[in-house]
Parts: C-alpha cells; sequence; structure tokens
C-alpha cells in the first residue's frame, strides 16, 4: 500500500520547484518548527509554514499522504488546545507529550516526504553541484538520498515476514527481535548497495573527468515566493540580535 | 595524494550506503526519546544498536577520510533532524580523531576500530549539549512538551550527569562494536559478505 510511496517520479509534479528552494524550506523548518529557534517573535509564522508541506504534497498530487498530514497535525492541535487545561497527571503528560511531538515532527517529515518523493537524484546532485559542493560530500549524500526509500521499504517487508514468524514484541526476547531485523535489513542493503555501486561506476561515477548533468534546474516564480518566506525567520533572528524586538 | 589513498567513487558510495543504514537505524531507537527517562538512555541505545552497521562499514574502509565523511554526513543529519549545531562539530571532530586511530591501525586492527567506534559515538552525547549548555532556551521553545516532561527531564539532566553521559556514550560505542563484531561473526562471515 505505502510502497512506492517514496520513489520519485518526474510525472505528477505539479508545482515544480527547484530542489535548492526545498532543501532551504526543509532546513529552515528542521530549524524554527522542530528546533524552535527564535522562540516568540517567529512563533506566528509557524501555521504558515506547516501548510507548506501540505500544499506542496496536494500539488504534486500526493493527496492521501496530505489529507492524512492535515488530519493528524489538526487533530493533535485541537487536542492539545481543548484537553490541555482539563486534565491532570498521567492523562495531561500523555496528551500534550503525543500531541506535542506530533505537531512538531509532522511538517518536517512531510516536508522531507515531499522533498524525497519529488526530486530525482540526478536533480539532486545537479543543485549540490550548483551550490559548489565537493564531490566528496555530493556523492555520499546522494547515495544516501537514493537510498533512503529503499532501506524503509526492505525494513517494512522484513518486518512483515518477522511478524508472520512470530518475532515481535511480546514472543521472544528482545535482543532475538533486534537482531532476527537487523541481520535481514543489513544483509539486503549491502547486497543493493552493491549493486548500486556497480551500477553508479559503469555510468562513470567517481571518475577523473567532470560529470555533465542535463537536468534543467532553475528558479521560477514560486522558487521566489518561497525563498522569500525561508528569509522572512532569519531576518527576524537577525534583527532580534541588534535588539529591534523585545 | 596517489592513487592509492585517494578516494574513490566506490569508497564514497560505501559512506552513503553505509549512512543511510546508520541513519535509518538510529532514527528508529531515537523515536523512543518522548519518555523523559528515555532522553538520557538514547546515548547508550543508540550506539548499541548503531554500532553493528558500523563494524561492518569499518570492514570496507582502507582508505584515509572516510570515517571522517561518515562522521561529518551523522552530524549533519543529527542537525537537518532538530538537534542543533553541536552534532554537525562534533561529527566532524570526532570522525577525525577515530580516523586518525583506526588508520594508526592500518584499518585492520581490531581492538583500535572498537575504541574508534566509541570515539565517533561521542556524536551522539553532542545532542544533549544543549540541555546543559541553555537548559531554559531549550524549553523555551519546547513549552508545547508539556510542564511535567520538562520538570523530570530537568530533573533527569543535572550538570554532574554530562560527563557520566560522555563516558557512557563512549563505553556503549565499545560494547556495541564488540557486540556488532559478534553478529558479523556469526552471520555476515558466513553469508559472504565480509
Amino acid at each position: 500500500m505505502l510502497s512506492g510511496m517514496f520513489q520519485a517520479s518526474i510525472k505528477n509534479r505539479g508545482l515544480i520547484l527547484d530542489p535548492r528552494t526545498k532543501f532551504l524550506l526543509l532546513f529552515t523548518m528542521s530549524i524554527f518548527v522542530l528546533g524552535g529557534a527564535g522562540g516568540n517573535i517567529t512563533s506566528y509564522l509557524m501555521p504558515v509554514f506547516c501548510a507548506v508541506p501540505a500544499i506542496a504534497l496536494f500539488s504534486a498530487k500526493r493527496i492521501k499522504p496530505a489529507i492524512v498530514y492535515l488530519l493528524l497535525f489538526s487533530g493533535a492541535i485541537l487536542t492539545t488546545y481543548f484537553f490541555a487545561g482539563r486534565t491532570h497527571g498521567l492523562a495531561h503528560f500523555l496528551i500534550i507529550g503525543i500531541c506535542g511531538i506530533l505537531s512538531r515532527f509532522l511538517p518536517c517529515i512531510m516536508m522531507g516526504t515531499y522533498l524525497i518523493s519529488t526530486t530525482t537524484v540526478s536533480e539532486f546532485t545537479a543543485a549540490m553541484q550548483r551550490l559548489h559542493f565537493s564531490e566528496k560530500i555530493i556523492i555520499p549524500l546522494s547515495v544516501m538520498f537514493r537510498f533512503f526509500p529503499t532501506v524503509f521499504d526492505e525494513f517494512r517487508s522484513i518486518n512483515m515476514a518477522m511478524k508472520m514468524r512470530g518475532i515481535q514484541f511480546g514472543g521472544v526476547g528482545a535482543a532475538k527481535m533486534i537482531e532476527y531485523r537487523l541481520v535481514p535489513l543489513m544483509t539486503c542493503c549491502v547486497k543493493i548497495g552493491e549493486e548500486l555501486s556497480a551500477a553508479a561506476l559503469t555510468r562513470g561515477l567517481g571518475g577523473e573527468v567532470k560529470r555533465t548533468n542535463i537536468c534543467k534546474i532553475g528558479f521560477h516564480l514560486q522558487d521566489y515566493l518561497v525563498l522569500s518566506l525561508c528569509v522572512i525567520p532569519y531576518l527576524l533572528l537577525v534583527l532580534r540580535c541588534f535588539g529591534l524586538f523585545a | 595524494m596517489n592513487q592509492e589513498t585517494k578516494l574513490k567513487g566506490k569508497d564514497l558510495i560505501n559512506v552513503g550506503i553505509y549512512a543511510a543504514i546508520y541513519c535509518v537505524l538510529t532514527t528508529m531507537v531515537a523515536m523512543l526519546g518522548y519518555i523523559p527517562i528515555m532522553i538520557p538512555l538514547l546515548v547508550v541505545l543508540c550506539p548499541l544498536i548503531g554500532s553493528t552497521p558500523m563494524m561492518l562499514f569499518m570492514t570496507k574502509v582502507k582508505k584515509f577520510g572516510m570515517v571522517t565523511l561518515m562522521g561529518t554526513i551523522i552530524g549533519l543529519f543529527l542537525w537537518i533532524t532538530g538537534m542543533g549545531y553541536w552534532p554537525a562539530i562534533f561529527g566532524l571532530v570526532c570522525g577525525f580523531l577515530a580516523d586518525l586511530l583506526d588508520k594508526s591501525g592500518n584499518y585492520k586492527s581490531a581492538v583500535k576500530t572498537i575504541i574508534g567506534n566509541g570515539i565517533l559515538h561521542i556524536t551522539l552525547f553532542a545532542n544533549m549539549i544543549p540541555l546543559y549548555t541553555d537548559i531554559d532556551g531549550y524549553f523555551a521553545s519546547r513549552q508545547d512538551f508539556g510542564q511535567e516532561y520538562i520538570t523530570s527531564l530537568t530533573n533527569i539532566m543535572q550538570p554532574w550527569t554530562a560527563p557520566v553521559l560522555l563516558i557512557c556514550s563512549f563505553a556503549a560505542g565499545i560494547v556495541g562494536a564488540l557486540i556488532g563484531r559478534k553478529l558479523l561473526k556469526k552471520h555476515f562471515m558466513k553469508a559472504g559478505i565480509v
């Protein structure tokens, strides 16, 4: 059902954003939404940032994740709003803990999903080259980028297989539970990785000459809009350093 | 740099693959962190689980720079996932130190590899640094986690626990490396992967 959710496809992308824009957006969100930098002065911007992944996912025709995200996120916010003041003790702790973490992590997770599911590895590499990163960091990062979906897919399959064998919570010990998942996961990831590196070497990755790239990336109107949105919290942070906000 | 010691495409790809496996595994373990008592325990749990892919990675390392890159990438990943900039700095420094140590053993010495793994995992301790240096600032931005979460975490994170946790992450890295080597012997050598 979920398999293929992370696989990038160049069709159905809707609003096309430059990979660099997506990265800045993810980075900004992980600093300000997840990391909570800036505190009060940027807090009124947060709803805007939280809405961006939903819009982006809708435009990329990922309707299901977008709706799930909206429901979970608004559910978490509303639960905090209505029940936080009325409960005490353990229930209070659980509600606040779960909702706080959901509303903090979900936007970034969805942004990451969007980034991975709409950017091809070539586009990613092209963007990194434009940013003048060293090849030593581009290659591992692009492999990682390509490999995350694979690891998740494999883990999901292994998890199902182990559940079928009854190796799960309550069945056997924790050590066995971990070992029986870790070892197959690593074995198949290593095998896939070897094939991947053979395929990449065939196409001249890591050769002596500079690789060319045919991906057309560049900034358009939508990029400028998102970029200017991303700049605002940093500006506010800098302004606060100069003491313009108390 | 001559041809022998220069990092090639295959080495860089290997770094990427193992970094991906490592990051996925540690992220899954780190999900336990919303129980306050688990936060300091993560420094122990993540190395225990994450050392197995790391030991498998070490069997592929033959050149200087790969471990440094690995540390840097893990640090960057932690930064992106919201742990602050400390892990990125620690990742670079610890990766470099571990690399130097492993290099002195020519990437073959078991003892040096295991200690190097311990050093590399000090990176995970860096996630906790904001809790010591700026605990009020840390929670000013995390009010929505709830007062009880904050109180219980503040009670756990007394200043004297900082060196203890640092040593714990190092020790857990070593123990994890031992477990990892055992798993390698048990499973991967038989399958012809190592």
